[in-house]
């Protein structure tokens, strides 16, 4: 028995045991978070091992005598493990004290159970060495994370948001299973060996169906619609993990696909990378219209998702341009992504968790200041953002930087992959500038600046398993930036298993060059703490005096005088008015002594509106009319069967 | 010459015509007994060796099908203070119509199966498809519950009729499975019967439609 099947069932007895514990709270917690967390850690022991020494694992189980499970750990596979184990492991801690409500016992034990359910499917489905086994992880854990979104299923919107995530997660399944039909079709093995003798034309079908089915799991625009709104309603750990690794599988299903049909045409990367590019602008600018702390990191995922497959894209291109330095650097970048964004998105949504646990809202607008009461909090979610924004010293820079290099290389190639890499850098720049103007909104808006409403005022930030994680994901964000070539290198070792038989690609330099900057940065902030410290030092036994932020000398400052998360983006929002409808609600103030006045804006996804009246209102219409075969009488529903069996009989 | 079985099986078909005229209650009960009978003793003429077991084994068939059945309805209607003529949606001469043409059709088809036949006896094939079609029809040509269930058991006897012409062993297999089953589902459909009359005092079924959502 390998130590990846132990952990495997150290996790499923972690979530298993506690459905039996749920009279005594916090033994049940204990025991599943110890269960779980000891698996995951072991886990990724495991995995760190495949991905140090490149033995793949093969593990077969015939039970079902037709469809044979397979499994197979790779470096890619081992790659996606590391991320899915470590982000796991830390987020079942941070559940520990985020799910404290004694009377909503059997719920979090239920809660914990689909979550290591949760856990085990996205290492099975990394793992899967054939179309059954995919497909039997992928739909466990399709469902698994649709009961870990409906958690607070009292609330009527989170139940729509649990709606919308079945249908999208089976409709995606749906385009996945046509994919794997039409492979087995031509090849006629549930293996995935076979697909790399397909004919071209099918490969293309083939990894057109694949890419809409796996980008409706990874958020790809416009397939995204449910990610904005089951991530607010999933439990925060729930969305760290959902958001940081579950919407990875369907990147690691892309490059799997990409890997195993084995055609390096030009239109597979420029498929990825307009997906990419459109997913990422359109990502952030609708995070900077949102108001929900939680809505706004969801759509955020959506942008990180489109840097990656910008990555993976300019790899693409990089391959079918004949250029492997750019094909190697574009698919570590996108890898690295992976890997940096569940590390700061689960720190984000860990930070965004313990703001909504300590002050009940997760309105943007109505917080403030929480900076003075929530140290730790404050400064990892900082840390968070900046590495989010790709600023060096953090990780997010690390990766982002090197797709920047893939893109440039490829700007020396002849005209589409030109115009094609041109348009990638572009849009990586434009999306981080977008980035970090978000981000300033939140961590401005929420952690600066004075308290907006009474919920904000006198909070504390309790609970030491939910800032340990926090911790230790700033730590990771912060070690990758610095030491990035440890993790370069996995990367590069990760990208190997795609087998585009290059052998060994001089990296070094590029390594080097990402060092060098981030050390500059690091100097930089460093030079920074000793300023800081030299003025404490300095102004020790000088009398300091406060006064509340923005107040400018003014004598009567009011909270209202702030600026606020809406006023902030409102400049941005304006000018990509035709991508993102806004609608405003704001009675004009007249008159000398002006009436009370309010002001709501929404800023409209395109992509939920069109995809209701294209797609949804038609398929609606169509059903509607056949609804009359539904009539409730039962000899006309015999009558059916017999009508059928006549059919049957007579026809076939 | 014809073959003994091809006698019993016409008795069948024309147990089927009756079964499909008839207006009431009891008379559909007392054709469906004597068809239970007429289909049970087919094994006897076929050309298997009769062990003692597979003799016992008939016998029972033909106990339950033909007098355990249709007497526990009969007297179940008995108790309940069932109304004895049946409303239908199809009516009977309809319904007539649609067995001469199922009869006519049903030979037309059986060449599509391949089971095994025997000497002579070329009937059991397209009898059994009759029996079946005709029970489904049954189910949904007539409102009354108790008529539902009969039905329902005359697609069983034309199911039983093709495990007749297996091989003698796996024969008994398939005639007790279906026998467990046809016992099940009259007990199951009892419990509802008295549950639907005491919803709505009736057994039409058609009052079913009000459960819809």
């Amino acid at each position: 028995m390998d130590l990846f099947f132990i952990s495997l069932g150290i996790i499923l007895a972690g979530g298993f045991f506690p459905l039996f514990l749920k009279r005594q709270f916090l033994w049940m917690k204990a025991v599943s978070v110890f269960g779980i967390a000891t698996g995951c850690l072991l886990g990724l022991i495991d995995a760190g091992r495949h991905l140090a020494i490149s033995g793949n694992l093969y593990a077969s189980f015939d039970y079902l005598s037709a469809f044979s499970l397979f499994f197979t750990i790779d470096s890619l596979a081992a790659f996606f493990l590391v991320a899915i184990f470590f982000v796991s492991f830390l987020a079942v801690i941070y559940g520990f004290h985020y799910m404290d409500k004694p009377e909503k016992a059997a719920r979090t034990a239920v809660n914990f159970f689909f979550f290591s359910l949760l856990i085990i499917s996205m290492a099975l489905v990394v793992c899967a060495g054939n179309m059954i086994t995919f497909m039997l992880a992928w739909e466990i854990m399709s469902l698994s994370s649709f009961f870990l979104v409906i958690y607070d299923h009292q609330k009527p919107e989170n139940r729509m948001a649990g709606y919308l995530y079945f249908v999208f997660s089976h409709v995606g399944a749906m385009f996945i299973f046509s994919a794997f039909g039409l492979m087995y079709g031509f090849s006629g093995s549930f293996g995935f060996e076979g697909a790399a003798a397909l004919p071209e034309p099918v490969k293309l079908i083939v990894f057109v169906l694949a890419f809409i089915g796996f980008g409706s799991k990874a958020g790809v625009f416009p397939f995204h619609v449910w990610l904005p709104h089951a991530h607010p309603a999933a439990p925060s750990h729930i969305s760290a993990v959902m958001s940081g690794v579950m919407i990875k599988t369907g990147i690691y299903g892309i490059m799997r696909m990409y890997s195993v049909l084995g055609s390096h045409t030009m239109i597979f990367g420029e498929i990825v990378l307009v997906a990419g590019m459109v997913s990422g602008i359109l990502g952030v600018v609708y995070a900077l219209g949102q108001h929900d702390l939680k809505r706004l990191l969801a759509y955020h995922s959506v942008e990180n998702i489109g840097i990656i497959l910008i990555g993976l894209g300019l790899g693409m291109i990089g391959v079918a341009a004949g250029q492997p330095v750019m094909a190697v650097l574009g698919f570590a970048g996108g890898l690295l992504h992976v890997l940096n964004h569940s590390i700061f998105k689960s720190l984000l949504f860990m930070g965004a968790g313990m703001v909504i646990r300590k002050t009940g809202t997760s309105a943007i607008d109505a917080l403030g200041g929480l900076i003075k009461n929530m140290k730790i909090t404050g400064i990892t979610f900082l840390i968070g953002s900046l590495a989010i924004s790709g600023l060096p010293p953090f990780n997010g820079f690390v990766s982002e930087f090197f797709i920047y290099m893939g893109g440039f290389r490829g700007v020396a190639l002849d005209r589409t992959a030109f115009a094609f890499s041109l348009l990638g850098i572009i849009s990586l720049a434009v999306i981080g500038g977008l980035a970090l103007a978000c981000f300033s909104k939140v961590v401005g808006v929420v952690f600066q600046g004075e308290p907006r409403s009474v919920a904000a005022e006198n909070v504390d930030e309790k609970g030491p398993a939910m800032l340990f994680p926090m911790l230790v994901l700033a730590g990771a964000c912060i070690l990758i930036g610095v030491y990035p070539k440890i993790f370069i290198l996995m990367a590069v070792k990760g990208v190997a298993s795609l087998e585009l038989g290059y052998g060994r690609i001089p990296l070094d330099h590029f390594i080097e060059l990402t060092g060098n900057i981030t050390r500059a940065a690091s100097i930089f902030f460093g030079v920074f703490l000793l300023v800081l410290a030299l003025r404490t030092l300095l102004y020790r036994g000088k009398t300091i005096t406060r006064s509340g932020t923005w107040g400018c000398g003014f004598t009567q400052p009011t909270v209202k005088m702030q600026y606020t998360g809406s006023s902030y983006a409102a400049s941005i929002l304006e000018f990509f008015k035709p991508v993102a409808p806004l609608n405003e609600d704001h009675p004009a103030i007249q008159g000398r002594f002006p009436a009370k006045t309010h002001y709501h804006s929404h800023v409209h996804d395109i992509a939920e509106r069109y995809m209701g009246s294209i797609i949804v209102r038609p398929v609606q219409w169509v059903f509607d009319q056949l609804r009359w075969i539904q009539h409730g009488d039962i000899h006309l529903y015999i009558g059916y069967i017999l009508l059928a069996i006549v059919v049957l009989l007579f026809f076939v | 010459m014809i073959h003994p079985v091809d006698i019993l099986l016409v008795l069948v078909l024309l147990s089927v015509l009756f079964a499909f005229a008839s207006s009431r209650l009891p008379v559909l009960i007392r054709i469906l007994a004597f068809q239970g009978v007429v289909v049970s003793i087919v094994p006897f003429f076929l050309e298997h060796d009769m062990t003692t077991g597979s003799v016992v084994f008939t016998m029972a068939t033909l106990t339950i099908r033909g007098i355990v059945i249709p007497w526990s309805i009969y007297s179940m209607i008995q108790k309940m203070g069932i109304k004895r003529e049946m409303e239908t949606v199809v009516g009977y001469n309809v319904s007539v119509f649609f067995s001469l043409l199922l009869i006519v059709a049903a030979p037309m088809l059986s060449h599509k199966f391949n089971l095994p036949s025997f000497s002579g006896g070329t009937l059991i094939t397209s009898t059994a498809i009759t029996l079946v079609v005709a029970g489904m029809f049954l189910l949904m040509a007539r409102r009354n519950a108790i008529a539902m269930v009969l039905g329902y058991i005359m697609m069983e006897n034309g199911i039983y009729l093709v495990g007749t012409s297996f091989s003698a062993r796996a024969q008994h297999i398939v005639e007790f499975g279906i026998l467990l089953d046809v016992l099940a589902g009259v007990m199951i459909m009892a419990i509802m019967l008295q549950s639907i009359k005491q919803k709505y005092d009736n057994l039409d079924t058609a009052l079913l439609r009000e459960l819809k959502e």
